[in-house]
């Protein structure tokens, strides 16, 4: 296991365990509509062996839509998606054999033990017999339960649970494993835990597609981020080249009263300022050097209408994330 | 094939580690039976209805007045009515209040005067006003006796005017008005005598068909249990079923049939093993109220296969039933509620709690034709009317029809929803 806090190691380990072959997710023009909502408009990334792959996006950016491709639930318009070379829209039973997917809520049964769960989701891959025990032993020494293991899991805590969830999506040992926001609603200490073991799963060889909130974690974790909003990869690549490609500008938050369709004009008419969003409540603007060009910018923003609350973001991946969205993670 | 019987196992076991409400759900078709026979059930074992309490106050005390209880004590009426002194109106309002007693009969002071005096005489009768049918049941009879008795009165009536006439003048009667009394009862009494066969009157009771052929629980009152547990069964099952088909519902909307599907194993396989699993679990609760009343109450399970063959389709229909609102339903809630409307209004119908022979023709056609109604009459045939298995066609296809078209709506639409 990795130590918390400790990012810039765990990428290292990872980096040295990578398989050289090609990758294990290859995703390829995925479009899917849901009645008048085009959820994916035409995605496109891969996976490669041992590689944590980020899905970062707000709600409704897509990201579930491109899970449920993935594991064979949701049938895409056009494009293509495989784990493993097998087409999933094609052989999804066949695909799901390679798949191990941890849910965003814990889907376990409450009434069950923790062998007793692992028990059953190990049959449901075609686990039985030694075979079967030895895998549910090692899980549960991987994600720590082994000595808990008989205890009704309604007696364990929320970071207990989560990592019981994760365990029953690594039973029969995939090299695929898909995880949709782990971490949601932990507290630090376990948040660090099972980011640990999502190392530690591509460490062993495995594609991770990590999706999440949390854009620390995204840092922390992951080889390669993909930006996803309005079913579209805005940005793609790893932490380093996604900080270049934010650039060093800075981001200044203007919030208050504006008349929004005004806004266009006047920011046309500064030098070095460019503008992300506008609207009646908030003007997201990018600047070079956000203390010397502040003073004007007020000033502007005091043609538009009136200026409540300002704010500076250094240049980060939340700041690329809010330049290519207009706006935050959680909104 | 591994992984639906995989799922049903599973999901059988789960009910196995925790049945609270499932055995709770088992105890009411007991219950209701036990209640069914506490309340008329021992009459209906006897072929004979409740005794109806009357009381009785005499306030004449005399010799005619002392023969009125004999309208309630005397011959077959002794089998339906129960007879109690009462010292006081006081005391029977008392009763009444306390609902032990239907009817007072009140015998006035100066009855037995009024009668021999020929003057208009009365029995008050008093219904007990917080009950319907016995007070009905005693007034019928008080009634008809009042009737008869002065329907024979009037036969005399002419010499008894004679004489009345003559103790009216007092004075003796000459020779030619006794001549013309004696006539006049001479007359009455060759018209009764005209109806000497009266005296020895009995009612033959006849019932259609062979004594083997019964045709009608009212032919054999010692198969109470056998006619009125198979639709409290029924009934129960159908609920059974929705409890068994919430926990599917409930794992769907916690994810954890999504976690199941992203498994290797297909989506119809999914379905199949939630079909099984309630089906399955259906059937082994069915067998095993039928277990708990042959041992308590007696009922012989004849013809097995028939049960079991009328058993496994409605099972099918109740699986299907609650599969169906739990893919349809958008939240357990609505399903719940959709369910439960949906298995009362069969019920009602279909003759759970009113036996469908009593119903108007046209609703005892539609009792047959739902399918909890024809799978009740379908065990009642076989348990308590005897009919084999070949001549249960009717029962069988409606329970079975019922049964495969809602499981194969139920399987389309849980497929349907499982795909996106």
């Amino acid at each position: 296991m990795f130590a918390a806090g400790a990012p810039e190691r765990m990428r290292a380990g990872a980096r040295q365990n990578k398989a050289p072959g090609g990758p294990v997710i290859e995703v390829s023009g995925l479009r899917k509509r849901f009645g008048d909502n085009e959820a994916l408009k035409g995605i496109s990334f891969v996976v490669r062996p041992g590689e944590i792959y980020g899905l970062l996006g707000p709600n409704g950016a897509g990201k579930s839509t491109t899970i449920g491709i993935l594991c064979g639930l949701v049938r895409p318009d056009a494009g293509q998606a495989s784990l493993n070379g097998i087409d999933i829209a094609r052989r999804p039973v066949d695909a799901r054999r390679v798949l191990g997917v941890v849910p965003q809520e814990v889907a376990l049964y409450s009434e069950f033990s923790a062998r007793d769960n692992l028990n059953f989701f190990g049959q449901l891959y075609g686990l039985s017999g030694a075979a079967l025990t030895s895998a549910i032993d090692r899980v549960l020494q991987r994600v720590g339960l082994a000595d808990r293991a008989k205890e009704p899991i309604e007696r364990f805590s929320g970071g207990m649970l989560r990592r019981l969830n994760i365990a029953a999506g690594l039973l029969h040992g995939p090299s695929v494993v898909l995880m949709d926001e782990p971490t949601v609603g932990l507290d630090p200490q376990s948040r660090a835990s099972i980011l640990e073991l999502v190392r530690s799963i591509a460490t062993g060889g495995a594609a991770v597609v990590y999706t999440t909130h949390y854009l620390d974690e995204a840092e922390r974790l992951c080889d390669r981020i993909g930006i996803i909003d309005h079913g579209a990869i805005l940005a793609e690549g790893t932490l380093q080249e996604l900080r270049q490609a934010a650039g060093a500008r800075e981001i200044i938050a203007l919030r208050g009263t504006f008349r929004a369709e005004a806004v266009a004009l006047e920011v046309e008419k500064q030098a070095d300022v460019e503008l992300i969003k506008a609207s009646e409540d908030e003007l997201l603007l990018t600047v070079q050097r956000a203390e010397q060009q502040l003073t004007q910018l007020l000033a502007m923003a005091s043609t538009l209408g009136t200026v409540r609350e300002v704010a500076i973001r250094q240049p980060s991946l939340e700041n690329l994330f809010i330049k290519l969205t207009g706006r935050e993670l959680r909104d | 094939m591994r992984a639906i019987l995989i799922i049903a196992a599973h999901q059988i076991r789960r009910v196995v580690r925790n049945p609270g409400l499932i055995l709770l759900l088992l105890a009411i078709p007991l219950t209701l039976a036990v209640m069914e026979y506490a309340a008329f059930g021992r009459t209906a074992a006897e072929g004979k209805l409740p005794p109806t309490k009357v009381l009785f106050l005499d306030e004449d005390d005399t010799l005619a007045s002392g023969a009125v209880p004999q309208v309630f004590s005397g011959g077959p009426a002794k089998d339906f009515f129960e007879l109690a002194q009462v010292p006081s109106r006081d005391e029977a309002a008392r009763m009444f209040t306390r609902g032990d007693a239907s009817a007072l009969i009140v015998v006035p002071k100066g009855f037995q005067d009024a009668l021999l005096a020929g003057r208009p005489s009365e029995l008050v009768f008093y219904a007990n006003p917080i009950q319907t049918i016995g007070p009905e049941i005693a007034r019928s009879m008080v009634e008809m006796t009042a009737l008869i008795g002065n329907g024979l009165y009037a036969q005399a009536l002419e010499p008894i005017g004679r004489l009345k006439a003559l103790f009216d003048q007092k004075r003796d009667p000459t020779s030619a008005e006794v001549a013309a009394i004696s006539q006049g009862f001479f007359e009455a009494g060759r018209r009764l005598g005209g109806f000497q066969a009266l005296g020895d009157l009995k009612v033959n009771v006849q019932r259609p068909g062979e004594a083997e052929a019964r045709t009608g629980f009212g032919n054999d009152p010692k198969m109470f249990f056998a006619y009125v547990f198979p639709g409290l069964v029924v009934f129960a099952l159908m609920f059974i079923a929705q409890s068994l088909a919430m926990r599917l519902l409930r794992d769907r909307m916690n994810g954890l049939q999504r976690r199941i599907v992203m498994a290797p194993v297909s989506p119809m396989s999914v379905v199949m093993g939630g079909v099984v699993y309630l089906v399955t679990g259906l059937l082994a609760l069915l067998v095993a109220l039928a277990v708990i009343g042959a041992i308590i109450f007696r009922i012989q399970l004849r013809d097995p296969v028939s049960l079991v063959a009328i058993g496994l389709g409605f099972a099918v229909f109740a699986a299907g039933l609650h599969l169906l609102s739990g893919s349809l339903a958008r939240s357990d809630r609505s399903a719940g509620f959709v369910g439960s409307v949906v298995v009362l209004v069969l019920s009602l119908v279909g003759g759970t709690f009113v036996p469908a022979e009593t119903y108007p023709p046209f609703m005892r056609a539609v009792a047959a034709l739902v399918p909890n109604g024809a799978a009740q009459q379908g065990f009642i045939d076989v348990l308590v009317h005897r009919v084999p298995l070949a001549d249960l066609g009717g029962r069988l296809g409606v329970t079975w029809a019922w049964g495969l078209v809602t499981m194969a709506l139920a399987v389309y639409f849980e497929r349907r929803r499982l795909r996106v």
